[in-house]
């Protein structure tokens, strides 16, 4: 996925204060990092901020990167990982009183996850009806427990390895699979049933 | 094969790296068991959705906005397509239009026809007052607003007010002179001064509780009487007829 060498040198240049290599740093990692945070969080005003501050965190924490203990990109997944989970522990009060019907993002325009299921079958377009699809799996996604959801993150959307994961989490990785698991039968049971109920 | 075998092969078996005898035992105990078998189904169809889902486009700004937080350096690089797709305003037009917002409500009010009636008849009573007056617009023009020019008027102003009032002071002063030499020259009038009753006093002031002068005038105009008819410059006591007292009183 990236060449060690040409990360640790990049890296010793922005310790250096080398702000043409900090930047490179952000355009290569800010659409892997937003992504996650957005798929996390749910709503991409939160996923701006939260990116930001993961490159805050990674600006002061970036002497502290050993390139023989991992690659750059499990590091950078986990400052990202750590701040979702403080950021989930923050408002985990709101989301435990949101209903299944709440929207989830703002890329619903507002409207239940029942009401864009309905609606789904109505535009012709066949594009439109995907993005539509994928907001739904966007918003299931979000009903899964923190634990699974950033598994299943971590693997099918970003394409990490198990170790890499495990690295991640800090768990084995017989948990990683199992995590995984759960995550997808638990996404496929909640975007049955809410089908079912359209049906 | 156990259900925890069965789970922890399960990611094996869906990303396809599992074969052989472990893929068979694995799909016989999926067919078997009422429990793993859902489960395969789930996990696949979840994994599907799952893939189905595309990256999602970060916002335009978030680059700079990121560098602006870390390094403190605005990129102007980075948000030079940003500010070329706004069009240019120029000063002048942000200055009417800020303006413009604090006269609008103003000029609106302005324009209703009572107020404007009022505002036409302020104008013309001003006009009016400043043509009787004298001033002219063209005057003004004339006007030098330079700090030397300033202070040569403001030192010409106090010097015609300072020769005004020595001036006055002359005048006052010859007037004076003039008076006294008059009254020294002119014969005096017997009992004319002394004959004359004394202003009453401003009785809003008076917190002697004594009673009032105007009670005893009779009383004192007798008093005087007496004493100007012993006086020195006027004829003697006895030359006076009576009836020529009676007289004077009258007069007083």
């Amino acid at each position: 996925m990236e060449d060690v060498q040409v990360v640790a040198m990049l890296v010793r240049r922005c310790i250096a204060g080398d702000a043409a290599a900090w930047e490179e740093i952000v355009q290569t990692y800010n659409r892997r990092i937003y992504n996650i945070c957005y798929r996390f969080a749910g709503t991409s005003d939160d996923a701006e901020d939260l990116t930001q501050e993961v490159f805050i965190k990674m600006y002061r924490t970036l002497q502290s990167y050993d390139h023989t203990k991992g690659a750059f990109v499990t590091w950078v997944t986990t400052i990202t990982r750590n701040l979702l989970v403080d950021h989930f522990r923050k408002t985990k009060q709101d989301r435990m009183t949101d209903s299944m019907d709440t929207a989830a993002s703002d890329h619903e325009d507002a409207q239940p996850l029942s009401e864009q299921i309905q609606d789904q079958s109505a535009p012709p377009d066949a594009r439109v009806r995907s993005r539509e699809v994928g907001e739904t799996v966007h918003a299931a996604l979000a009903r899964l427990s923190p634990e699974l959801r950033e598994a299943v993150i971590l693997r099918d959307l970003q394409d990490m390895d198990y170790k890499e994961i495990a690295n991640v989490l800090k768990v084995p990785e017989g948990t990683v699979k199992s995590r995984i698991n759960r995550g997808r039968a638990e996404l496929a049971r909640l975007l049955q049933r809410t089908y079912r109920q359209v049906m | 094969m156990q259900c925890n075998e069965f789970d922890a092969l399960l990611t094996d078996a869906l990303d396809g790296v599992l074969t052989g005898t472990a893929l068979d035992r694995f799909q016989v105990h999926a067919g078997s068991c009422k429990v793993c078998g859902p489960l395969l189904a789930e996990a696949e169809a979840g994994r599907n959705w799952l893939k189905g889902l595309t990256e999602v486009e970060p916002p335009a700004n978030l680059v700079a906005n990121i560098l602006a937080s870390t390094t403190g350096v605005d990129t102007q690089r980075l948000r030079a397509p940003a500010r070329a797709a706004q069009p240019q305003i120029s000063w002048l037009d942000r200055v009417q239009a800020s303006l413009s917002g604090f006269f609008q409500p103003i000029w609106i009010t302005v324009r209703q026809p009572r107020f404007a009636m009022s505002f036409g008849m302020a104008f013309f009573a001003l006009s009016v007052g400043l043509t009787v007056a004298g001033v002219k617009p063209a005057d003004l023009r004339q006007i030098s607003l330079r700090p030397a020019a300033i202070r040569h008027t403001y030192y010409n102003t106090q010097a015609r007010v300072v020769r005004y009032f020595d001036n006055a002071r002359a005048v006052y002063e010859l007037q004076a002179a003039l008076r006294g030499i008059k009254r020294n020259m002119a014969p005096a009038e017997p009992g004319r001064r002394q004959a004359q009753p004394e202003k009453p006093k401003d009785d809003k002031n008076d917190t002697t509780q004594q009673p009032e002068q105007k009670q005893e005038r009779n009383y004192s105009q007798t008093e005087d009487q007496l004493i100007l008819a012993s006086a020195p410059l006027g004829p003697s006591v006895d030359d006076l007829p009576v009836v020529s007292v009676t007289t004077y009183r009258r007069f007083v």
